[in-house]
């Protein structure tokens, strides 16, 4: 027993290096399915103020850039409603139809405007941590989206600010898109690297596009409205088995300066989600 | 001894800020890295207690992880750089040197010092890329990550040692 003491007490450093190295180890390997460990990220109260301000100063000197953006952004929206409205116009004869028809499908969402406090891309897993929380309506798996596209879908939730898993992540980041004005989908995926360059996997092999169409989301997931920009097709490639195409996507959104971005919260997916419930009962308990 | 551990825990704060504020965003050539806060492990004295000296690494680590929403990697890696710097110090002692021997170019001498935060600004960025490349190995880019943000570093940290006093 007295030997062991001394023991402990001559050697205790190793023991320590030990238990320090296993705290680490499991935070790193846990990180992923451990929901408390919002503690140990930008989500924790301290290093989101932190950023928050440092997010301030940095967004003043942008701001310029920005606004250029989503000036030209809404005149380029304004000329397509306007040319849109004038063509149902033409062929119905009816003009305040489109505009009911508006109002009623946005009344179906609920966006809650919400500031970047912290942002990488330079990362093979980025995130983004926005100043919005469980206090603001902000809950885990709503979609987030900005000016210029899609941006991602919050992962994490503490009061006053979430973790966001951008586009640009690679291992978690999966958002069902579609070919716009042919329908066909697939899934938006980024392999690391350039953040401004994203593929498009499981576009099936009779589709038809060219390159230069856009590509938005497809509104199957329910985390996202159907029509969210996502990109421009760059190029066609074959996938690797042969059976479908990859798309590689220009993404619309610029990632390097991103500073505000709505979250999209959908009033109907517990309707959705009730129902898909029912489904896989009823299947269930369907005699055999 | 408080003010010893108050100015140590200034030098914790700025380094942990200057980290995740300013060295985190700058990627030079696509494979350096500026990680800073190593030099607080450089730092630790002679004879300073091997519990603080493990404690203050591990919670600098934990301390930048949060910034990156990478919890454990640099805590990892700067919990054993913090186990390692004794035995290096011990090594690069000077002959009749004072119990508690500052870490410095202007005791050890200066290519002692370099030597010495070469070493172990190296392991921690072993350790680091190597858990960072985890499940994805990419031995070129592993490789060019280590000794561009080693040399980085190390330049870094002997720019600041010639202001210290």
């Amino acid at each position: 027993m007295k030997n062991l003491l001394a023991f402990i007490t001559k050697y205790y450093h190793w023991l320590m290096l030990l238990l320090l190295e296993t705290a680490s180890g499991v935070m790193l390997f846990q990180y992923n399915s451990y929901q408390g460990s919002v503690w140990f990220t930008t989500a924790n109260a301290v290093v989101g103020k932190v950023y928050e301000w440092d997010a301030a100063v940095r967004s003043f000197f942008l701001l310029t850039r920005v606004n250029e953006e989503l000036t030209l952004r809404n005149f380029y929206l304004e000329r397509q409603v306007s040319q849109l409205r004038r063509f149902y116009g033409d062929m119905t004869r009816d003009t305040t139809v489109l505009e009911r028809q508006e109002l009623e499908f946005l009344s179906q969402y609920k966006l809650i405007p919400a500031k970047v406090v912290s942002n990488t891309i330079n990362k093979r897993d980025n995130f983004i941590t926005i100043d919005r929380g469980e206090a603001d309506g902000v809950e885990r798996d709503m979609g987030v989206a900005c000016g210029n596209g899609v941006v991602g879908v919050v992962y994490l939730t503490s009061a006053h600010y979430a973790v966001v898993i951008p586009v640009l992540n690679v291992t978690s980041s999966r958002i069902s898109c579609a070919i716009r004005g042919r329908g066909y989908f697939g899934y938006l995926q980024w392999y690391g690297g350039d953040p401004s360059v994203a593929y498009v996997e499981d576009i099936p092999r009779h589709a038809r596009f060219k390159r230069g169409d856009w590509v938005e989301t497809s509104g199957y997931s329910s985390i996202f409205p159907s029509g969210i920009l996502v990109g421009k097709i760059e190029k066609i490639y074959n996938s690797t088995d042969g059976l479908s195409y990859r798309l590689k996507v220009r993404l619309s959104t610029d990632f390097a300066c991103l500073r505000d971005v709505t979250v999209i919260s959908d009033k109907t997916i517990g309707e959705q989600l009730r129902l898909l419930e029912q489904v896989k009962d009823s299947i269930t308990m369907a005699p055999k | 001894m408080a003010i010893d551990t108050l100015r140590r825990a200034l030098v914790f704060v700025v380094l942990c800020l200057v980290q995740a504020l300013v060295f985190n965003h700058i990627h030079l050539f696509g494979c350096a890295t500026i990680l800073l806060y190593v030099y607080f492990v450089v730092m630790l004295p002679r004879n300073y207690p091997r519990w603080a000296g493990l404690l203050w690494s591990f919670a600098l680590g934990l301390s930048v992880d949060m910034f990156t929403n990478t919890p454990g990697m640099a805590a990892a890696a700067l919990t054993l750089t913090g186990f390692l710097q004794p035995y290096l110090l011990q090594l690069f002692l000077p002959r009749e040197a004072p119990e508690n021997l500052k870490s410095a170019a202007s005791s050890l001498g200066f290519t002692k010092f370099l030597t010495m935060a070469f070493i172990l600004v190296f392991i921690h960025c072993l350790v680091f890329f190597t858990i960072e490349s985890f499940g994805f190995f990419n031995w070129q880019q592993w490789s060019l990550n280590i000794v561009g943000t080693t040399l980085l570093t190390v330049l870094l940290i002997m720019t600041l040692e010639s202001f210290r006093k």
